[in-house]
Formats: C-alpha cells, structure tokens, sequence
C-alpha cells in the first residue's frame, strides 16, 4: 500500500490540488459555503450563473423534491455582471481553487459582454458555458440542443475568453450527446462538462397543476446519476479520449464513490451539485474519500483513473 | 438585522472566517434526541440536546430563527402503524433536509436544548416519528433572522395560526422573560381545539403572564371562525393604546399573514411576519425560497431568501400573490 498518492490533476492546463469541483447553481458565489467548509481544500469551485444584467428568477415554487432527487426552476436568478464584479469578485481572489465563472444569457452579445469583461480577471480561472439551462425562456438550453448554434456561440465565446479556459456545459435532453460535444470541442471548448439537469415535471393530482410556477423544471440529484455515467462514458469514447479535452462529470454525486465511478467512466475531474444542499461539506468529504479511495487500491495518481473503464 | 452591516465587513468577516473555517453563529451539528412525544391527533413534540461543538451556537437561537434536520436516517414506521393516508408517503425516499423552527430553547450549564413541534404530513415527518431518545440526528442552524423587538413598545400582538405556533410560543417564553415591561397579547388559532397548540404546550410561567384569544374553525374552543377576524375586533375595542406602542408578531398560513398585514397596516401598527417557503438547503445556496418584497415605497419588487433574508420579514415589504 502506498502511504501518499497524488490526487492533483491537469485540468485544461489548470493544475489543481485535486479533481474536486462544487456545480453552478448549488454554491452561490462561495460567501454562502464559508460559514460550513473551507473552499480551499475544493479543487475548483463553479460559480452560479452570471448575466449581463441582474434576473429576478421565476415566481415561487421554485423546487420540488422528487424521488432520490428534485426538480428546479430557479430561473437563472443573480445579481447580474457588475454587481457580481463589485462584490463577488473580491472575495473569490482570496481562493486557491480554480474559479469558474457560470455564464448565461439570451443572446450571444450577452454571454460575450459578461465574458470580455471578466476574461482580464486575475480572480477566473476560466468560463463555463451555460448553454443547458432548462428553465429560462429564451437563451439557455435553446442553444445546447442544436449542433448549429452550440458551434457558433462556443466559437464567438472562444474569441471573448481570451486565455482563459472555456468549458461548455451540455445538456442531457438531445438525441445524441456526442454530435453536440463534437461541435463544442471542434469550436474551441478548452473542456466539457456533463451533464446539466433533465427536464422534468411534478403535477399536484389534486389541483390538476403543475408544481412548479415554472410548471417544468431540471431533475437533479442521485436519480441522475446512472444516466450522467453513461452519457460522460459516451461523450469520452465517441469525442474526447484521444483529443486531451478534459471531462468535468456532475450529475447524482453524492459520495466519493460516486465520484470515483465517473472518473473511472473518462472524467478528469467531478462536480458535486445537489449534495452540497444536504451536505455543505460533501464535497471536501469526497476529496478525502477519493484519496483513500486511491490508498485502499494502490493508485499511485488518480490520472491512471481516468478512462480505466474495463470494456469486457 | 443582518450580521453584518455592509459588505466591506463582510468580507473581512468572511476572509477571517476562511482562516478558521467555520462561523461561530451556526454550523452541521449532532443532536441528541431526548424525547419524542406524541401530543394531540398528528403533532409531536421532539426535544434535541445539541452536541457540544452546537451548544453555544444554538444556546443564542433567536425566536423564528430555524434548523435544517437531515431525517434520512430515521427509520420509516413499521408497516402495520402507518395510516392509510400516509401509506403513500410512507413508500418514499427522502433526500432533503427539513426546516423547523423551535418552540423552545433552554439552557442548561453548559448544555442547549432545543424542542420542535411537527405535524406528521409527509415522508420526513412520518420518519420523524420513530426517532428515539439517545438517536442522533444531523442539524444545520440556527439559520436566518428571528423576530426583533423594537424599542418603546409596550404591548406585543402575536396572532399564531396552526403549524404556525411553534416560533410563537418561543416568542412568548422570550418576552415574558427578558422583557416584563411589554404587555403580551396572543391570539391563537386552529382547526379543532384539539389542535390549539398554542395553549396546550404554553408553559405554565408563561401562561399566567399573557392576555389569550383563541379561535377555532369548528368552534370547539374560543371564537368559532379566524383568528384574524379575533385580531380585527380587539383593534376595533381598543381605544386606550397608541398604534406606535404596540408590534404585532404572526406566522401561520399565508392567506392568514396577509390578512395580519393588513390589519396593520389599517391599525399603522408595526408588524414581523414569519414566512414559509419550500427550501431546498435553508443557507442561502439552493435559491428557491424567494420571497417577493417592495424595494422601498417604489412598483419595483425583488425576491429576497426566506432562508437568508428571512424568514422574519416586515409586513410593510411582504408582496402577497393573492
């Protein structure tokens, strides 16, 4: 058994302390996760989603718990780009781990806006497209599930990022995940990362309405998780494995084996999203349990993890 | 009310707290389960011992301020206790922590105990119900804003309506105690009389110390009918009290927050109004609980947290949807 085993990872040339990110949307901009857990030991920390100007969200319900996980209709809710600048930014710079800024918009003159200003950004490590919002009118998913516009916005993206790592974030609702991955690695995308949430529905049989204000809304938590395996095994052989494009795998995680099941699947590294609702601290859990995941099987580095998916 | 004044303290507070990494004002805590008793039809009381690590915290709990409880581990009832109207309920997973305000909070030398009523209604509660004394359970908190007592009151309203009692009766434990110069009125409501928890689980000290109104919807206690319609009759023979003298403290459903606010805002009475809202994580992370609040006197509105902003808010912000 080997005493120390390396966990870092080479992430689109972002060289983190370990494979362990918290997802957009469950994190806040970090303030609201000191109070349980220090951000410092996170590999990378995603922030949640920034638009050029302040959204107010959707009306109330906005969450409903489902079996083995729940359904959201936030709506894109935050405090827009120059607050976030104002406030958020100052406070993020204190962070070792590598900073991803969420991005959304309804146009691509908007998702470009909030990237060029902060491309310049010592703060940023990178950009996460967010083109897989499923509870947003206009904009979000309308972008991911067409092969047309998902290489257009990531290459126009590509130019506004300037040296900082972009990372498309794909949406599960499309018939073939890989046609979509294809035309974010060919078009600049620096990473992956899968899978954003399902859209999904709870009706209330006794008023005959849906739940949700939003009526539908993304199904998250550990009911996705068998899928967003699939789909990150998938997109990994089919696009990824011979082109270096890392794979960030969110989606259900709620302990370290499950994230070890998704490095193992082609991630290079995992986000942990509904979890960090019930756990705060999960994700550093998750850190440590990946590194006596590694002790307990003589993994010398969680690289030779990555892909080892045995095929019979 | 908020921790921290401006944002410029707050990062410092913040940056300080990164080095230390937890905040002294709340946390993930074990509670110890010390009893966990059925009171009247489904409402229980559960009584929790914090772990030493959430004494302090939670020994300075403000009433209306709650706690998430992590209830996945509790065991589901054995199949032939569960009612037919929760047999559904009683085949489901959960995954969520549960909000809970508290009813009451005491100190014991260096020891906090904290007790909640519930009402069994779903999958968590149900669970809730097989919890035994020495059972641990996982809590976050205490988490938001409290009620606030204003100063130069003399006479305190509180109008609690079922489900809505709980932070009501710490409330009252709270004034009689620390403030024996405000005169304290309650009003309390629900269906039956059997559910009028307000009074059954009113301690003793307390209960000698305060005015009670009661209303029931089938008339089996007090008032047959609201218990706004209580509030709005003791305005309309209240004569001798100045409106600025006196706050008005409520929670309970929202159709019956509403009408609170509007009895106050008729009276120019202050008013804090605690608001329920599905959460997924209760600190801030999840943004589901938005609750939707005037920004100043303008038409504008923003959707403040229940979680974070509240649950306590002024009745003068609150926008009701109906």
């Amino acid at each position: 058994m080997k005493e120390s085993v390396d966990i870092s990872v080479d992430f689109a040339g972002l060289k983190l302390s370990n494979p362990v990110f918290t997802a957009s949307g469950t994190c806040g901009y970090a303030d609201e996760l000191t109070d349980f857990m220090d951000i410092n030991r996170l590999g990378g920390f995603i922030t949640k989603s920034i638009t050029e100007k302040p959204r107010k969200g959707n009306p109330v319900p906005r969450i409903v718990e489902t079996d083995s996980g729940m359904l959201n209709a936030i709506g894109l809710a935050n405090i827009g780009l120059d607050k976030f600048v104002e406030e958020k930014l100052p406070l993020l710079e204190e962070f070792s781990p590598a900073v991803f800024v969420n991005v959304a918009g309804e146009t691509i003159r908007e998702y470009s806006a909030v990237v060029e200003r902060l491309a310049g950004e010592k703060a940023i490590a990178g950009f996460e497209l967010n083109i897989s919002c499923p509870n947003v009118a206009k904009g979000g998913i309308s972008f991911g599930t067409d092969p047309a516009q998902v290489s257009k916005i990531t290459s126009a993206i590509k130019k506004s990022a300037g040296e900082k790592v972009l990372m498309v974030k794909l949406s599960p609702a499309v018939t073939d995940i890989s046609v979509i991955a294809r035309a974010a690695v060919d078009n600049g995308a620096d990473a992956l990362s899968m899978i954003n949430t399902f859209t999904a529905m709870v009706i209330d049989i006794e008023t005959d309405k849906p739940v949700l204000a939003n009526r539908t809304g993304g199904l998250s938590g550990p009911a996705i998780k068998p899928i967003a395996v699939y789909l990150v095994n998938k997109v990994y052989n089919e696009v990824t494995k011979n082109t270096g494009i890392p794979i960030l795998g969110l989606g259900g995680i709620r302990t370290a084996l499950d994230a070890v099941e998704f490095i193992i699947a082609g991630a290079s590294a995992v986000a942990v999203g509904t979890s960090n609702f019930i756990e705060p601290d999960c994700a550093v859990k998750i850190v440590n349990g990946i590194r006596n995941f590694c002790v307990r099987k003589n993994i010398a580095n969680i690289k030779d993890l990555v892909g080892s998916i045995k095929e019979e | 009310m908020t921790a921290f004044s401006d944002n410029k303290n707050r990062l410092v507070a913040i940056k300080k707290g990164m080095q230390k990494r937890y905040s002294e004002n709340k946390g993930v805590f074990l509670a110890v389960v010390c009893s966990n008793k059925p009171i009247a039809g489904t409402f229980y009381r559960l009584g929790l011992e914090l772990s030493a690590e959430g004494a302090e915290a939670f020994a300075k709990t403000q009433p209306g301020q709650f706690a998430e409880l992590d209830l996945r581990n509790a065991a589901v009832p054995p199949i032939n206790s569960i009612p037919e109207e929760l047999a559904d309920a009683s085949s489901r997973d959960i995954l969520l922590r549960r909000p809970f305000s508290f009813c009451d909070v005491k100190t014991q030398d260096d020891k906090t105990l904290v007790d909640i009523l519930y009402c069994v209604l779903g999958p968590a509660t149900l669970r809730m119900t097989t919890l035994s004394a020495g059972d641990s359970v996982s809590v976050i908190g205490p988490l938001g804003n409290g009620f606030g007592v204003p100063k130069n009151k003399k006479t305190a309203l509180l109008v609690a309506g079922g489900m809505g009692t709980p932070p009501l009766l710490h409330l009252t434990k709270v004034l009689t105690t620390d403030y024996a110069d405000i005169k304290v009125i309650a009003f309390a409501g629900a269906k039956t009389q059997q559910e009028l928890l307000f009074e059954t689980e009113l301690a003793e000290s307390a209960a000698s110390k305060i005015e009670l109104y009661t209303a029931t919807d089938d008339g089996s206690e007090g008032f047959k009918g609201l218990v706004t319609n209580l509030l709005e009759q003791w305005f309309g023979n209240e004569k001798t009290l100045s409106a600025e003298d006196m706050v008005i403290y409520s929670c309970g459903p929202e159709v019956m927050l509403a009408k609170v606010a509007q009895i106050a805002k008729e009276n120019k009475v202050d008013c804090q109004l605690s608001m329920e809202r599905r959460m997924a994580c209760g600190i801030g992370l999840c943004q589901s609980c938005a609750v939707e609040c005037k920004v100043d006197d303008s038409d504008e509105t923003v959707y403040k947290l229940c979680c974070k902003d509240g649950p306590v808010f002024d009745s003068k912000e609150v926008v009701f949807s109906s």
